[in-house]
């Protein structure tokens, strides 16, 4: 398949709650596992033979039935996720794990357990700071539910399951890690809009799958000319963005994104998970709880802007525009401070807020157009 | 006003010149006992934290999801809630200041969702009115919103910050995790202030901490009593007084104010609205700060009382055990996890949040309940539908509106007192009368 082909699949696979891949998977008798954050290992989903699926708002055109249940000041995001499972859009999923990542979402976990109620609920208590004076309270929450899963499911997580998964997981790493790395040539073969697809793409479909995709569009883009037309190179960083048409805004004003750092884009992967020995859950709990932190986390502020910086560096980006969905506190904290970070570095900032579903319009363009002038491209 | 003998911004001297004038005012009145204790305690706290700050001696910054008796647990060191100065502002003081500290942290970059309290926060570190800390313990309760004014009030002053990460849950295993990072963060206290904490000192403190939580236990019985003896507005201190002064002489001296003045009102057989009430409602969410004598309008106007609200509830599930230094960090885990008010509702699960509400309007014997939705909680307004649904399950009509518990500009007051009389007019006064034709 072609690059166009591929990103043609991939761009129909994440544009409803359903694809022709977990259509397939399901009807096959297999089952799917919905959870809503990086901090939720998907290895233990595939271990247990089930799809991990990241649960999303696409294709939802109206958040009615979130909103009857949550007032208009809880994120765009999570009303319309809420709303596609209220609406038994997401009755493919079989069980949902969820955790305390934001006020928001704790809410939706409360709507599935009462509400959606699907045969598997699940939910970790995730610690909010990346200490290692707390990483034994987060296996024990993924031991607990490691235990849920093989009671539910009458199926033991073993070793072998578990390393077979951090190789299926190791290996989409692997590819995006490729990926990404091919657009910090001068020329980058691929958009941001593209790039995001792709990640959004392995978030929703069977990994197997989605690592056969990725080496025929992989190897179609390592022979690519890439494309020079941009006036400024990037970094999108931010909370929730699983929306490659925002992008799409962005880039039409020339402003090239290299590279995402957001949910969905690759610091939802991070690096591979270390191969053996020891205890593979272990492995797994270390890699997900010490990624780059997100907004949730505390007392690591520096470690996430010197992951900016760091990237800034290696992706040669000319600034950084950091997206937030309205009403999210998290990341209105680190968007402040970020702010006033990058401004001491001297680094342009653009920060835009966003509802989910809207189309980047006319406010987009404008800032993004103002934001190139500001960056003297 | 001067305050210890010296001039200090502005902020401080109106709050200053307020609690000293309130006082005055009050100081005779003998149903004004739980007020006058509380402002007694916050001059108190004033002349503590700036005689801190002038004698150099440490100062450690905490939210008001952290109970401060660890920190007080060292010798010398003086704790301080970021939010002490709004309280105080308009408690005593004037809304305008809040106000000008909210659009200060807004100006700054904060995101107007944010929460007002904690935009005032940072609009007070941003205009340098707290004494610097030596270093910050933060808890992550109750809120997100919390979780950006810790992380921001941490980027602002570059002072090293503690996390305890208070887990989801409320069971054992939560508790032994809790008082695990308590233990912990110990050095991190003694290390940043120089100060060495003293299991003996921290007993004293737990010690206290239990006397002023009896007292609470018995006033939020006595306010049980029909009609309710005390005015609406003091049940929405408690809070500020568990958050400021817990662990302190002072604390429970305003406990003991609030549940004499109770007690001796119901043995002179008076109630908090004059002429009799008509009405009782939980206030659940979050108190009208910004005007306290909202709840005299609505005792005064509608003859409607608030026996209870959710910053007032003391659950009364936990005392600290003194006995060890491993049981005192439980007592206070536990008393972090599942007593103090708002961390313990608005934190885990939405059912102890609904469980808590109906649990008050009937202890509370309320003929309604009035969800205050101060618009930065999410945890909250995003539980509304199912809140709304188990109210309507229990038969308590419930009455929602949104507004900022801080900012008089989001909802202004005739709006929301409009609200409250319309609903008693079509929805409690039917109801009511309807149930006594039926008794009758
Ligand atoms: S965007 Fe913010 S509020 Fe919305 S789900 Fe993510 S963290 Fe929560
Ligand atoms: S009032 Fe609500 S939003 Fe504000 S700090 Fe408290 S819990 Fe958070």
């Amino acid at each position: 398949m072609s690059k166009d082909d591929i990103l043609a699949t991939m761009q129909a696979a994440i544009e409803k709650p359903r694809n022709a891949y977990l259509d397939q998977w399901v009807a096959e008798g297999r089952k799917v596992m919905g959870y809503y954050c990086s901090y939720i290992p998907e290895e233990l989903f595939s271990a247990a033979g089930l799809l991990p699926y990241r649960l999303r708002g696409a294709g939802s055109d109206s958040s009615a039935e979130g909103d009857a249940y949550m007032s208009a000041r809880v994120c765009t995001f999570v009303r319309h996720t809420i709303s596609l499972a209220l609406r038994g859009e997401l009755d493919f999923l079989d069980g949902v794990v969820l955790a305390q990542n934001c006020d928001h979402i704790r809410r939706a976990g409360d709507l599935f357990r009462k509400k959606v109620r699907p045969s598997f609920y699940g939910f970790l208590s995730i610690p909010r700071a990346p200490k290692e004076r707390v990483f034994d309270w987060y296996l024990a929450e993924l031991r607990r539910l490691k235990a849920e899963l093989e009671a539910h499911y009458s199926r033991a997580i073993t070793s072998q399951s578990l390393e077979e998964a951090i190789a299926l997981h190791n290996a989409t790493r692997e590819r995006i890690a490729r990926l990404y790395e091919l657009r910090k040539r001068e020329s980058p073969p691929v958009t941001g809009r593209e790039a995001l697809t792709v990640t959004v793409a392995a978030h929703v479909m069977p990994r197997a799958r989605f690592n056969e995709l990725m080496d025929d569009l992989l190897a179609d883009l390592e022979q690519a000319k890439g494309n020079g037309g941009y006036r400024a190179r990037v970094i999108v960083t931010g909370g929730v963005m699983d929306e490659p048409e925002y992008l799409a805004t962005v880039e039409k004003q020339g402003a090239l994104s290299v590279a995402e750092l957001v949910c969905f884009g690759q610091r939802s992967f991070g690096n591979p998970i270390e191969s053996g020995p020891g205890d593979p859950l272990e492995r797994i709990a270390r890699q997900r709880f010490f990624q780059v932190p997100c907004a949730r986390m505390v007392e690591c502020f520096d470690d996430q802007v010197s992951e900016l910086m760091r990237r800034m560096k290696e992706y040669r980006a000319d600034g950084i525009i950091f997206q937030r969905m309205k009403f999210c506190d998290p990341w209105a904290g680190d968007g402040h401070n970020l702010y006033w970070r990058m401004k001491e570095a001297g680094i342009p900032f653009l920060s835009l807020d966003r509802e989910y579903q809207v189309a980047a319009a006319g406010q987009v363009k404008t800032r993004v157009q103002a934001f190139m002038e500001q960056m003297g491209k | 006003m001067a305050i210890l003998g010296r001039e200090r911004k502005a902020d401080w001297e109106v709050v200053y010149e307020g609690v000293n004038g309130l006082m005055d005012l009050y100081a005779d009145d003998p149903d004004s006992k739980g007020m006058n204790a509380i402002l007694k305690g916050f001059r108190e706290y004033v002349h503590d934290l700036f005689g801190a700050a002038d004698e150099g001696r440490p100062i450690v910054w905490h939210n008001c999801g952290c109970s401060p008796e660890l920190i007080k647990g060292l010798e010398g060191v003086q704790s301080m809630p970021i939010e002490v100065l709004t309280v105080l502002q308009d408690l005593v003081g004037d809304s305008r200041y809040v106000m000008a500290l909210i659009d200060e942290a807004e100006a700054h970059g904060l995101a107007s969702e944010v929460c007002s309290i904690d935009k005032a926060a940072v609009g007070s570190v941003l205009g340098g009115l707290y004494p610097e800390p030596t270093c910050m313990l933060y808890h992550n309760t109750p809120c997100d919103s919390q979780v950006a004014a810790i992380k921001t009030t941490a980027a602002l002053t570059g002072k090293p910050m503690r996390l305890m990460d208070v887990p989801y849950l409320y069971g054992d295993r939560e508790v032994e995790y809790l008082a695990r990072q308590m233990a912990e963060g110990i050095p991190f206290l003694e290390e940043h202030t120089g100060r060495k904490f003293s299991w003996d000192r921290f007993r004293q403190v737990c010690q206290e901490s239990n006397r002023t939580a009896e007292y609470l236990r018995d006033w939020n019985d006595l306010r049980r009593h029909t009609p309710c003896p005390q005015v609406s507005k003091i049940v929405a201190l408690c809070t500020a007084l568990l958050v400021a002064f817990s662990g302190d002489p002072e604390g429970t001296a305003i406990a003991r104010a609030f549940r004499d003045e109770a007690r001796e009102r119901i043995e002179r057989g008076e109630s908090a609205v004059e002429g009799g009430e008509k009405y009782r409602a939980v206030w659940y969410q979050d108190p009208l700060w910004w005007d306290l004598q909202f709840y005299d309008w609505m005792e005064s106007e509608l003859k409607l009382v608030i026996p209870m609200d959710l910053f007032g509830y003391y659950a009364p599930e936990a005392l600290i055990d003194t006995s060890t230094p491993e049981s005192m960090l439980r007592g206070l885990a536990r008393k972090s996890l599942s007593v103090l008010p708002m961390s313990r509702q608005f934190k885990g699960p939405i059912d102890n949040f609904v469980d808590d509400y109906l649990k008050m309007c009937h202890e509370y014997a309320a003929d309604f309940g009035i969800f205050a939705g101060h618009v930065a909680c999410k945890h909250a307004l995003g539980g509304i539908g199912l809140f709304r649904e188990a109210s309507r399950e229990a038969g308590v009509p419930l009455l929602y509106f949104e507004f900022d518990m801080f900012d008089p500009r989001v909802t202004p007051a005739e709006t929301i007192q409009a609200e409250i009389a319309n609903f008693i007019e079509v929805v409690v006064k039917p109801q009511k009368e309807l149930s006594g034709a039926a008794r009758s």
